[in-house]
């Protein structure tokens, strides 16, 4: 799994070297964005439900899209917040990426699901978070990058 | 290859839950330790040769035949053999203490070792000895117990009293090492 210490590790050991002082200093990097995220990462844990039912209610209210998809619409939203979850945790992309994007678009495609109403959804929430109610600056950075990320590799 | 975030990301999927205040408070600790763990991973990469070197020289002292002809440290080839492998472990430790996770260390090392080390008639004891060598050394410099000067320029201004916990753990790597070769 992806992350700030695997990506350092795996390549001094491709080289067969111990961990040297750049190495170390990109772990204390990310070790100092750390609060951050976890702040972050559990703002989202608590108010992941929520967030979801708000987030698919205000995209299927204006009528645009079929109401029978909107539970499943629900479901992978809450899927993929729990992903920026890990992703928050981790500090790196690896989750997102391992889980929720590889084949992404072929599943959704594959059950002739709107990805529009998800970008939307996810445009949603990215606007809704309110700083510092929500959450810290730096946290709310964390969080909105990753959901960039998410819109970027959806559409 | 996990490290303590991500470990944390597998345990948490596979009950389908978004990881929340319980499992960040572990965390939280790892990164406020952070300071420590680079100092101890500092504490190995400043002193792997004489870490290395003292564990194989102490197993030799011990059982002096082993640099006659006929041991297993004789020529100096297979000698020099024996302080790679010692190099090697220590180098898997230094990352599964960075990463505060033991995965690499089982995944890239430990993984087939014993069986290696059986193929070529390795003396599973000594190596043993070794690795328990090793272990003390680490934890006395990274703890500041060894006599004499202090062995590294760490990060942080703490005492290696402060090293206690993260010493502990990497002493447990070790006695991993040790679990996987017996």
């Amino acid at each position: 799994m992806k992350s700030a210490v695997t990506t350092v590790v795996t390549s001094a050991d491709a080289a067969g070297r111990f961990p040297s002082m750049s190495d170390i200093e990109a772990v204390r990097g990310s070790f100092d964005r750390a609060p951050a995220r976890m702040e972050a990462a559990e703002k989202l844990a608590s108010g992941l439900e929520k967030l979801t039912a708000e987030a698919v209610d205000a995209v299927y209210k204006k009528g645009t899209y079929d109401q029978a998809n909107k539970d499943k619409c629900a479901r992978d939203i809450n899927h993929y917040l729990r992903l920026i979850n890990y992703c928050l945790v981790t500090g790196g992309t690896g989750p997102l990426d391992e889980w929720g994007i590889a084949g992404m678009r072929e599943v959704i495609r594959a059950q002739v699901l709107p990805t529009a109403a998800y970008i939307e959804a996810f445009t949603y929430i990215r606007e809704r978070v309110c700083i510092p109610r929500d959450m810290s600056q730096q946290a709310a950075t964390e969080f909105k990058g990753l959901l960039d990320y998410l819109i970027n590799a959806l559409s | 290859m996990l490290d303590a975030f991500s470990r944390a990301v597998v345990s948490a999927d596979s009950k389908g839950a978004p990881i929340g205040s319980d499992d960040l408070a572990a965390l939280r600790k790892y990164v406020a330790d952070a300071n420590k763990r680079i100092d101890a991973t500092l504490a190995i990469t400043q002193n792997v040769s004489c870490i290395a070197a003292d564990a194989v020289a102490g197993m030799v002292c011990e059982n002096t035949g082993m640099t006659q002809p006929g041991g297993n440290c004789y020529p100096t080839r297979r000698m020099a053999a024996c302080l790679r492998d010692g190099e090697i472990i220590l180098r898997y430790v230094s990352y599964a203490l960075l990463a505060g996770d033991a995965s690499v260390l089982d995944d890239r090392c430990l993984n087939g070792l014993k069986e290696t080390y059986m193929a070529l008639g390795v003396p599973i004891a000594n190596a043993v000895r070794a690795v328990e060598i090793m272990k003390i050394a680490t934890v006395a410099i990274m703890t500041e117990t060894n006599s004499g000067r202090k062995m590294f320029d760490g990060i942080n201004s703490g005492s290696g009293a402060q090293c206690k916990e993260i010493a502990a753990e990497a002493a447990s790597y070790f006695d991993r090492v040790i679990a996987a070769i017996s």
